[in-house]
């Protein structure tokens, strides 16, 4: 089959939809489908956020080792239980202006504290942006600065239902102090970011039949000079009629693919479609290797999303505060956080089964996936024992996977982040705030699942006093 | 661009015309001694029917509208070329009779002839406005209240809070218009209204109202700030994304946010910005713009009010330019460009009405089935785009099928949108109606004479009533007159003279630096403001006196012009400053006219002559014979620009059209070529005399600007290409396509009404509804 026709085939089974394929070829990066890079195996990350803390009963397995039963939280991800390390004991230790929310968030990837700033959280001093870049940037940097690693855009940001505000909740991901990055959770959006400006083709067609129409009756009553210009008109639309055919007969050959539909509406009750679509698309950018790091960002910290399609009426971030002896506020929890371990599912399944462009294996083998959230308990506010889930990439990073590990106490998460950095190719030693990263990068390459106890805990830095 | 010499320029004296077409008694042409005399001494070049010959390409047919003895003057004094002694006298009258009722005047050319209006399509203003405004009329616009108090409404809250999260905290609330927004608290609070005083800390600004875009085009927004700030413009919805989101403040420093908007010029839209200072020292906030063709600044209290406005539909999307081969912008013109740009804004307009489906559904009807409500929008939605009521059975060709074959309601809006936009009905006005003269056809076509877009609600009541009647053309006039004070008819007045007095050459100004320090991108913004500030306020004052224009005596100064231009007592902001006795003449000696047309290093007589032929004074210019530079070395150093003009321009074959452009140029020799009054060049008094003969026989003794200001008040030429032009930018048609005798009909009541421009302006609007119609 000709290049044209394998490109085209390929993404279908990537999910982009057939109206949009006629605006695809041409474009860069898609091109270099099949003259795929290769210069060894690639690497890729993704971080995928949830807020509002879990609930750990239902979510930390009872016992560290190989062979771990995924509680309720983490049944979703159990066909992929071999591929995936459950991390306990890491914690964000960052310390500084701003609540516990903010700093969950925002000194989350970038493992440094907040500036001092005008932000007033539920308590703790007022803050402004983080101070210091984030390690999605960190390594989009160290991609970017490599011929053999380059991509189009070096990173890209989803998000699922996220406010159009810019403050210390909505944003995780830094490019530097005091510039963070916003998501893009409007999949015509991202869609037009990745693809140019598309029109379905099905709404094309239509308005050519019903303009030739019009034009017909129109000219029937008009003096033949007085036609000029309307038959002009006809005969260019003429013309987008017969490149929009030429299209479609290519389109014979399709695969069945997934449905997507950028116009979605961005309301509550279409966030699980939504989250669906934004996530065919980041696999698709990664696949045509546009990018080979993603974050995916589901709401924000203190997010209070009415879960209706679980049936859950109040808001999670309200959900989150009761107290643990609240049984129904609980079950309601976990249901939600639950479905956020189907969406990472849905997500890994996607990577899994999409063959790795010009190589053996799978995306998933190539792909590390980071789960994580900006707390470790919604209703005590505590940045210890975030609940870390690290799944596939093997390939590219050497982790071994299938295993719960229980880190010592309070183990600074910063020292994942340089784990993470370095088994990209990125040869750091240190990321954030260095007083937080003694000890260095974790050790995730070996076997063992408790390591031995780490340096002391840091003391955190005191709010800075302002003015 | 110079215009075709065929284009008429000349008032047709039809009566005098009809008198010497009687007294020839069925005009026998054929044995006209005139017809000898032509084929004599013409038909080498122009042909034995007018039309030119082959052999020579460069001469136009011999079609215009001079009159008679226009036609005669002409003949007389240039024909044939370079042996004009060989038809003078008796002669050039006999063949300038022949010529004129053989082919050149307008009843020759109309004789087997009925001039109607073209099919056209919309002009890209037409169709940006058009898409926009259609999708507001679904929207509850109101009509904004004339001298309303400029400024913008600030709702305050002070309040004790100490941390977020806990609400119970005492606050205080009032409100104010504030003219600007534009504060430096320091470490205090904001100004108190009268009697209340207040020891809280902390506080917060939620300002509202709207914001008026004069030019189409991307304004840039800055904020200004040491706090947290929030801008939305044309977003009334909360959740928006907003235009600036500056609500972290990283430090107490000032920073700046910037944020760009694209706007559609002669609209207001919602603007809103919001502020807050906690436990911060120092608190200021400065609402600052740059609009297109503008200088940054503060956002003056003149284009901000209280009052609120919906959102509006806005498409950045370029298109490619109109055609203005005839002189002005014209939709004769398609291509593919054009197309896929057409197609493109119907896709975004698409997906707005959707997204916006339920608000703007409920102005047809507030049905709780949703689904039924949505479908009656669609064939509302598709009747005002194709700007009359559907006929039986187009709801069901057009409408439901789209719904049918639609997975949601809301897709089958999405298609009935994009058709109704894409569809020639809506792209060519004047083909959905069956007849120019129904009362739909009438509403379109005053809607897109006054405003360049579709009719609002108010004029398809009118239509809807039937109230286009004739037996009362005064509810006809004080139907153009409403429509006359909507900003959209502003907007479009201006556009008439920004093309009349070529305002877009601004942007290709460049000076000499060394010999005119003072000019500066600003000083030409700001003479561009002092220029439509003089208009604004000749245009719109109750007189509207077009002679005004021309004739008055004072400048608009602020600051900066008013020390480069001899008024250094003007302080601030800009003010009307009378001058002495014809030291400036309305807008034939306002700087920036000057300025514009004038050399980098020097003024330009030519140039400055050729605009006044031909836009004020209102004759018809060929392009010259021969392309000469002006090249400033080829001549003696100590010569004047007058003199080396004189020079350059002494040829015979120069001198056809120069005998006219030079003297009008010279007249304005006193004003340099940054438009300042000087006494001399080059320690040598300047000489502005001089003599323009027009071809109809005046001899005008010009010894200064005011003489050319006086004589284009008061000539009729003058005046007949004044209403042409303005017609032409209005209607957008031949003016003889709405009856032969519109113009002279126009002219009389130009002058019967004080030359008032906008009762002009009424007139044509009215004219607009009684397109001639063909005759099948």
């Amino acid at each position: 089959m000709n290049d044209l026709t394998a490109r085209r085939q390929f993404l279908k089974q990537l999910g982009v939809s057939a109206g949009a394929i006629p605006f695809l070829s041409g474009l860069p990066g898609v091109g270099n489908l099949l003259a795929a890079n290769q210069a060894g195996p690639k690497k890729r990350v993704v971080i995928m956020f949830s807020p509002n803390g879990t609930i750990p009963k239902e979510f930390w397995p009872d016992q560290a080792g190989k062979d771990f039963t995924c509680k309720r939280i983490l049944q979703p991800l159990e066909p992929y239980r071999h591929r995936m390390t459950v991390l306990n004991g890491v914690s964000n230790n960052i310390g500084g202006d701003g609540d516990r929310h903010m700093r969950g968030m925002s000194c989350l990837l970038t493992g440094t504290e907040l500036f001092p700033g005008n932000i007033q959280g539920g308590s703790d001093s007022p803050a402004g942006w983080a101070s210091g870049i984030s390690i999605d940037q960190e390594i989009r940097n160290f991609f970017q600065s490599q011929e053999a690693t380059k991509t189009r855009f070096g990173s890209l940001e989803f998000g699922v239902a996220v406010p159009n505000r810019a403050d210390p909740w909505t944003r995780m991901s830094y490019a530097g102090p005091n510039k963070p990055v916003a998501p893009i959770d409007d999949p015509k959006r991202m869609m037009e970011r990745l693809y140019g400006k598309m029109e379905d083709k099905e709404s094309l067609v239509s308005i050519v039949d019903d303009v030739r129409e019009d034009i017909k009756k129109i000219s029937s009553k008009l003096a033949t000079e007085d036609r000029v210009l309307l038959d002009q008109h006809l005969q260019l639309v003429s013309e987008l009629e017969k490149e929009l055919a030429s299209q479609s007969e290519s389109d014979e050959l399709a695969h069945p693919m997934p449905d997507i539909d950028p116009k979605i509406e961005l309301v509550n009750e279409n966030t699980p479609r939504i989250s669906r679509i934004q996530i065919d698309l980041l696999v698709n950018s990664l696949a045509n290797d546009m990018s080979r790091v993603a974050t995916l960002q589901y709401m924000r910290s203190v997010g209070q999303a009415r879960m209706n399609w679980l049936g859950i009426e109040e808001g999670h971030h309200g959900l989150s505060h009761e107290p643990d002896n609240n049984a129904e506020a609980e079950e309601k929890l976990t249901k939600i956080n639950e479905w956020f371990a189907a969406e990472l599912a849905y997500l890994v399944k996607r990577l899994d089964e999409t063959p790795e462009p010009g190589q053996d294996g799978s995306m998933l083998d190539n792909t590390l996936i980071v789960w994580l959230n900006e707390l470790g308990k919604g209703n005590t506010h505590t940045l210890e024992n975030i609940p870390f889930v690290l799944i596939g990439g093997e390939k590219a990073t050497g982790f071994k996977m299938g295993r719960y590990v229980q880190m010592p106490k309070n183990t600074s998460h910063n020292r994942l982040w340089v784990s993470v950095a370095q088994s990209m190719g990125h040869q750091i030693e240190t990321f954030g705030n260095q007083i937080y990263c003694q000890g260095g990068a974790l050790d995730l390459v070996s076997e063992m699942t408790a390591p031995n106890p780490a340096p002391a805990k840091p003391k955190p830095a005191q709010p800075k006093q302002t003015g | 661009m110079v215009m075709p010499s065929f284009v008429p320029i000349f008032r047709t004296a039809a009566a005098a015309l009809l008198f010497a077409v009687g007294s020839a008694g069925a005009l026998d042409l054929q044995n006209h001694p005139g017809k000898a005399i032509y084929q004599k001494l013409c038909t080498e070049c122009h042909a034995d029917d007018g039309m030119g010959a082959a052999d020579f390409p460069d001469v136009d047919p011999l079609i215009g509208t001079r009159d008679l003895q226009e036609l005669i003057g002409k003949i007389e004094r240039t024909m044939p070329e370079d042996e004009e002694h060989l038809c003078v006298g008796d002669d050039a009258k006999m063949v300038g009779y022949y010529v004129y009722h053989a082919f050149y005047s307008q009843e020759a050319q109309n004789r087997d002839k009925i001039i109607t209006p073209d099919v056209t399509r919309l002009t890209n203003e037409q169709l940006r406005n058009s898409v926009s405004d259609l999708i507001s009329t679904f929207r509850n616009a109101g009509f904004p209240p004339k001298n309303d108090e400029p400024g913008i409404k600030g709702h305050y809250t002070l309040d004790d809070r100490e941390r977020a999260g806990n609400n119970d905290f005492e606050r205080q609330k009032f409100e104010r218009i504030d003219p600007q927004i534009a504060f430096d608290y320091g470490e205090g609070l904001p100004g108190l209204p009268e009697g209340m005083t207040s020891d809280m800390k902390q506080f917060s600004m939620d300002w509202r109202g709207s914001l008026y875009a004069r030019d189409t085009g991307v304004y840039e927004f800055t904020i200004r700030t040491r706090n947290g700030v929030r801008l939305f413009i044309n977003e009334n919805n909360h959740n928006d994304v907003p235009t600036i989101d500056g609500w972290v403040a990283p430090d107490n420093e000032i920073r700046e946010v910037k944020g760009q908007v694209f706007l559609y010029g002669g609209r207001r839209y919602p603007v809103r910005l919001e502020m807050f200072k906690y436990k911060e020292k120092l608190a200021m906030v400065e609402f600052r713009w740059k609009p297109p063709h503008g200088a940054d600044e503060i956002v003056p209290d003149r284009v901000l009010t209280h009052h609120s406005s919906p959102e509006s539909f806005v498409s950045e999307i370029t298109l490619p330019a109109d055609d203005r081969s005839y002189g002005y912008e014209r939709g004769t013109t398609v291509s593919r460009v054009w197309l896929d740009a057409v197609t493109t804004m119907a896709f975004e307009a698409a997906d707005h009405v959707v997204e916006y489906a339920d608000e703007l559904s409920k102005a047809v009807t507030k049905d709780e089935n949703r689904d039924k409500r949505i479908r009656e929008f669609a064939a509302e939605f598709t009747a005002r785009a194709y700007r009359r009521p559907l006929k039986p059975g187009e709801r069901e060709s057009y409408v439901d099928p789209h719904f049918a074959g639609s997975e949601s309601v809301d897709d089958g809006l999405r298609k009935v949108v994009l058709r109704a936009l894409t569809s020639p009905y809506f792209l060519y006005p004047g083909t959905a109606f069956d007849s120019p003269h129904g009362p739909w056809a009438k509403a379109s076509a005053m809607a897109l004479a006054s405003w360049d877009s579709v009719p609002d609600n108010h004029l398809r009541k009118f239509a809807s009533e039937n109230k286009f009647d004739h037996h009362n053309p005064k509810r006809l006039e004080d139907l153009a007159w409403r429509m006359q004070w909507d900003s959209r008819a502003h907007y479009k007045i201006r556009g008439f003279f920004h093309h009349w007095l070529e305002l877009d050459k601004a942007t290709e100004i460049a000076k000499d630096t060394e010999l005119y320090p003072e000019f500066s991108d600003e000083m030409i913004g700001d003479l561009r403001t002092s220029l439509e500030l003089f208009i604004d306020d000749v245009v719109w004052s109750d007189q509207s006196d077009y002679r005004q224009l021309l004739l008055a005596n004072h400048l608009f100064l602020n600051e900066r012009l008013g020390k480069i231009y001899g008024k250094p007592e003007v302080k601030g902001s800009f003010q009307k400053v009378s001058l002495p006795d014809n030291a400036r003449n309305g807008i034939i000696t306002h700087p920036f006219l000057l300025t514009s047309f004038a050399y980098h290093n020097n003024t330009s007589p030519i140039h400055r002559g050729v605009f006044l032929t031909r836009n004020i004074v209102g004759l018809s210019l060929k392009p010259p014979p021969e392309a000469i530079e002006f090249e400033d070395n080829h001549f003696p150093p100590n010569l004047t620009m007058r003199e080396k003009v004189t020079e350059m321009t002494s040829a015979k074959a120069c001198m056809s059209c120069h005998s006219m452009i030079n003297p009008l140029g010279f007249s304005l020799e006193h004003y340099d070529a940054i438009g300042r009054w000087r006494e001399e060049e080059m320690n040598r008094p300047i000489n502005d005399d001089g003599i323009l003969e027009t071809d109809a026989g005046d001899r005008i003794e010009i010894k200064g600007p005011r003489d050319v200001a006086e004589y284009a008040a008061n000539s009729p030429a003058a005046h007949e290409a004044f209403i042409r032009q303005l017609f032409h930018h209005t209607v957008k048609q031949p003016l003889l396509a709405y009856g032969p005798e519109t113009s002279q009909k126009l002219e009389e009541s130009f002058r019967h009404n004080g030359h008032s421009i906008r009762y002009l302006l009424i007139k044509m609007v009215m004219a607009a509804t009684e397109p001639v119609i063909p005759q099948s």
